[in-house]
């Protein structure tokens, strides 16, 4: 059988081969040390940012990371914090994927990764210690920020996490929170460049607190797990294909902030793991460099 | 994340609770809010193929309002559906949370759904693909005005990019009625307090209507005032538009 497969690969078009044994074709290339793309094994593919790309946010991103694309917002509303936490804000984090960015995406049948992903982005969000829930309050007791970051996924094309987080991540950093007044009825409302003048008596609560204060940035990177092999930065047919995925999240110290290994069918030896930590290790840099050099961008505007 | 959702929160942007105040519409002197002339359109900027895993897909932004549309298909039917000579179109706009100024308000999705099934399924042959579904799904990023008439143009766009075939683009533009002005394209603030609004979607080379929808108070004079300006408009987007294609192409063969 293994052989008939053979001879067929000789004479068949690479196309027809490509989608009649998909496991072969990538074998044959892995065996080579290259990918179908091009890259090697342990290249992710190019990755872009732009900041502040939707107007009508406080803070937003669009992440390119080959053909995967990320959009992602921050909208700032106010809330009355719990009695608990009364010096601290929120962050409500959703990650959607609308049915325009796949075909197994059909309006009315979500995809099952979806609220997974949301999980996964709350829990290493909130628990890397990237943003201090206390620079979001407001008045203490009374008013803190809630920060609703929306991140949408326009092309599913693999990695869909690691795009996710850099996004969200990216966010975060472009976030202008709006200089804000307490008025006379107890709400809190944005004080508007015209009236400034006038309404001094209502005297701003967070001047020089406009922009967030990120400690360690958390940075992901998704292996696939295939025989002795370890593909970094699968795309959406390699995911298919070989089903084992390793995600680390090292933070901008190359922290260990968590690792993901949902199943599959293959096992990961403890030697695997700690190549995925150095091939994730490599990206942070890499993505530290891009988030870096659209901030400045940013700020020579 | 016990907290998600339960508290009450609020936009603190004065837009929430102030009414927009309507100007002296009276007065024909009036600027309007991005500085454009009353028959000048915003400019448009156009791309096909802006979502790799769909069939066929187009990016358009006019002003702040941003749409992106993919085509998937002709694939299967439902399973549920009937036997059918001729191919199914199947429309879905939805909006992102962040898309109006105040966070989820982007709601009657149904009804523009509707509306672009109808403003399309005129000038696409359908019987070109039987037993089939096309899906067009639309995602209104931000939402700036005009949305419903940029996701029908976009959505025409994004099936030529498909190789869906059509007896030719669908173009819309909408005018809005404001006292004694007529405003072509209008942005959010306009539509707020508009008199009455009038949207054509046309198939500009063949000069024909596809849909016709006329909103709020309209003089007779005011109305073929309104359709000349739309119908000229349309021609120029479907020049646009054409480009696009053109040049899409003409990369992709390189």
């Amino acid at each position: 059988m293994v052989g008939s497969v053979n001879d067929l690969s000789s004479e068949m078009e690479v196309e027809a081969f490509r989608r009649l044994f998909p496991l072969r074709f990538h074998e044959q290339h892995l065996s080579k040390s290259v990918r179908p793309d091009a890259r090697l094994l342990s290249k992710a593919r190019d990755t872009s940012l732009a900041l502040g790309a939707v107007a009508s946010a406080d803070g937003s991103a669009l992440v390119k990371i080959g053909c995967t694309t990320m959009l992602a917002a921050i909208k700032m509303e106010v809330m009355t914090p719990t009695t608990e936490a009364p010096d601290e804000g929120c962050i409500a984090i959703d990650f959607h994927m609308p049915p325009i960015c796949s075909p197994i995406v059909r309006p009315g049948r979500p995809a099952e990764a979806a609220p997974v992903i949301s999980k996964q982005l709350s829990d290493t969000i909130l628990s890397s210690g990237m943003i201090d829930l206390k620079e979001l309050s407001l008045v203490s007791g009374k008013a803190a920020w809630m920060a609703y970051l929306d991140i949408y996924c326009l092309d599913a094309d693999g990695a869909l996490f690691d795009a996710a987080l850099f996004a969200a991540a990216a966010a975060f950093s472009h976030l202008q929170i709006p200089v804000v007044s307490l008025n006379d009825d107890g709400r809190i409302v944005v004080v508007s460049n015209q009236s400034e003048g006038q309404k001094l008596k209502n005297k701003p609560v967070n001047e020089e607190k406009r922009k967030l204060k990120l400690r360690s940035i958390p940075f992901a990177l998704t292996c696939i797990i295939h025989k002795d092999y370890i593909l970094a930065d699968p795309t959406a047919e390699e995911e298919s294909i070989m089903e084992t995925l390793i995600t680390t999240v090292l933070d901008s110290s190359c922290q260990l902030v968590s690792l993901y290994k949902p199943g599959g069918p293959a096992l990961a030896f403890e030697s695997v793991v700690q190549d995925c930590i150095a091939l994730s290790r490599q990206r942070v840099k890499e993505l530290q460099t891009i988030l870096n050099e659209a901030i400045s961008d940013m700020e020579v505007d | 994340m016990a907290a998600k959702g339960t508290p009450a929160t609020y936009s603190p942007s004065p837009t929430t609770f102030k009414k927009t105040k309507p100007r002296l519409l009276t007065d024909t002197d009036w600027v309007r809010p991005d500085g454009r002339d009353f028959h000048q359109c915003r400019p448009a900027f156009l791309r096909t193929g802006a979502v790799n895993a769909a069939s066929g897909s187009a990016y358009a932004e006019f002003g702040n309002t941003k749409v992106i549309v993919s085509i998937y298909g002709p694939r299967e039917s439902k399973k549920a559906m009937m036997y059918s000579d001729i191919g199914r179109l199947n429309c879905d706009v939805t909006y992102t949370t962040f898309a109006t100024p105040v966070r989820g308000q982007g709601s009657e999705n149904k009804e523009i759904s509707a509306q672009l099934h109808k403003s399309l399924e005129g000038a696409i042959m359908l019987d070109s693909f039987p037993k089939t579904t096309v899906d067009v799904f639309a995602l209104v990023l931000e939402s700036g005005g005009c949305d419903l008439p940029v996701v029908i143009s976009c959505a025409s766009l994004a099936l030529a990019d498909a190789g869906i075939m059509m007896y030719d683009l669908v173009t819309a533009v909408s005018v809005s009625c404001l006292g004694k002005s007529l405003v072509i394209d209008p942005v959010s603030e306009e539509e707020n307090y508009q008199d009455g609004s009038l949207m054509i979607t046309c198939l500009p080379s063949r000069n024909e209507v596809t849909q016709l929808t006329m909103t709020g108070e309209w003089s007779t004079p005011k109305i073929h005032e309104a359709m000349e300006l739309c119908l000229d408009a349309c021609s120029k987007l479907g020049k646009i538009m054409r480009s696009c294609l053109k040049e899409s192409a003409s990369t992709s063969q390189e």
